[in-house]
């Protein structure tokens, strides 16, 4: 039984150590540019999804006063409903997970899109940006702080269903 | 006996063709699935980088070799290993109240959910199943390790 285990033990560990090198060596290029100081914010990088781009509160709201921009909220319906950037189009990421359609955004694809979630380490306005993407959008800018910020830095605020 | 030979193969072949399917989808594209690992909001950008990096060849590997039947019993404990750890990240992630898509299967994957938790802890018992029974095969036989 005990020699079972060690043999179990044994053949784990060199199983883990081929995963170790076959997963350094094909990603020997990532790993460079992790060192390097890439993918502190992001795993979305401009040289793949050059089109995205990501904001501050300060900048969104100067596209916002500006009408510059339209707002994209990628939180559930229920979180909108609660209270949303005035004038923002709901597109909750899970309706969305199989890709994004142009008309379902509502703007033609040279607009301005910023695009926001819940905030802090909420990842959902990332994912709905690269689906954006995808669709063909020209400019999209994630707000880094998502609703918490704006709400935070006294930004308008919009709630009921629409 | 040959019957429950026969079903531990069946079990084998299963566990280990999920295994080598989600974690080659994962390998082709390795910052997808870092992304997905950082939907779960339980570890940082360096640590879900590095899970990104190794995890889908260990899975990858681990599936291959309960397939061969090569160190059988050390892919099916390396593979329940891993398995309770989704599970209890699932489990976690769902107390959390985070939705998140899974991430186990590319484009395929689907919300962390109850499915997904069932489906993991079937994967989980013929894992272990394949891990616990007793080997017939002549002591010093090169299948056992």
């Amino acid at each position: 039984m005990r020699a079972d285990v060690r043999g179990i033990l044994k053949g784990a560990a060199l199983i883990a150590l081929l995963a170790a090198a076959a997963g350094t060596a094909t990603n020997a290029r990532l790993i460079g540019r992790l060192l390097r100081g890439e993918f502190r914010q992001s795993f979305t990088t401009p040289a793949e999804y050059p089109r995205i781009r990501f904001i501050t509160v300060g900048e969104a709201e100067d596209l916002f006063a500006a009408g510059e921009a339209a707002f994209l909220d990628s939180r559930p319906r229920s979180e909108f409903g609660a209270g949303h950037v005035p004038g923002a189009r709901n597109l909750p990421l899970e309706e969305h997970r199989r890709g994004v359609k142009p008309e379902a955004v509502g703007s033609p694809l040279e607009r301005i899109l910023v695009v926001y979630c819940e905030g802090g380490d909420c990842q959902a306005s990332v994912a709905l940006a690269r689906l954006l993407h995808d669709a063909g959008f020209q400019d999209i800018r994630v707000l880094t702080g998502g609703w918490t910020e704006w709400r935070a830095a006294g930004l308008p605020e919009l709630k009921s269903d629409d | 006996m040959t019957r429950q030979r026969a079903l531990l193969l069946l079990f084998r072949i299963l566990v280990g063709g999920v295994f080598i399917y989600s974690g080659v989808v994962k390998i082709l594209d390795p910052l997808a699935f870092a992304q997905q690992v950082r939907n779960y909001r339980t570890v940082g950008q360096d640590l879900a980088f590095l899970v990104a990096v190794y995890l889908p060849w260990l899975e990858a590997l681990a599936g291959a070799f309960l397939v061969a039947g090569v160190f059988k019993k050390a892919s099916a404990a390396l593979i329940s290993l891993m398995l309770l750890g989704f599970i209890v990240l699932v489990a976690v992630t769902m107390v959390r109240g985070i939705d998140v898509d899974c991430g186990c299967f590319g484009a395929l994957s689907r919300r962390a959910g109850w499915p997904l938790l069932l489906e993991d802890a079937v994967l989980l018992g013929m894992a272990l199943a394949v891990l616990l029974a007793r080997d017939k095969t002549a002591p010093g036989s090169a299948e056992e390790a």
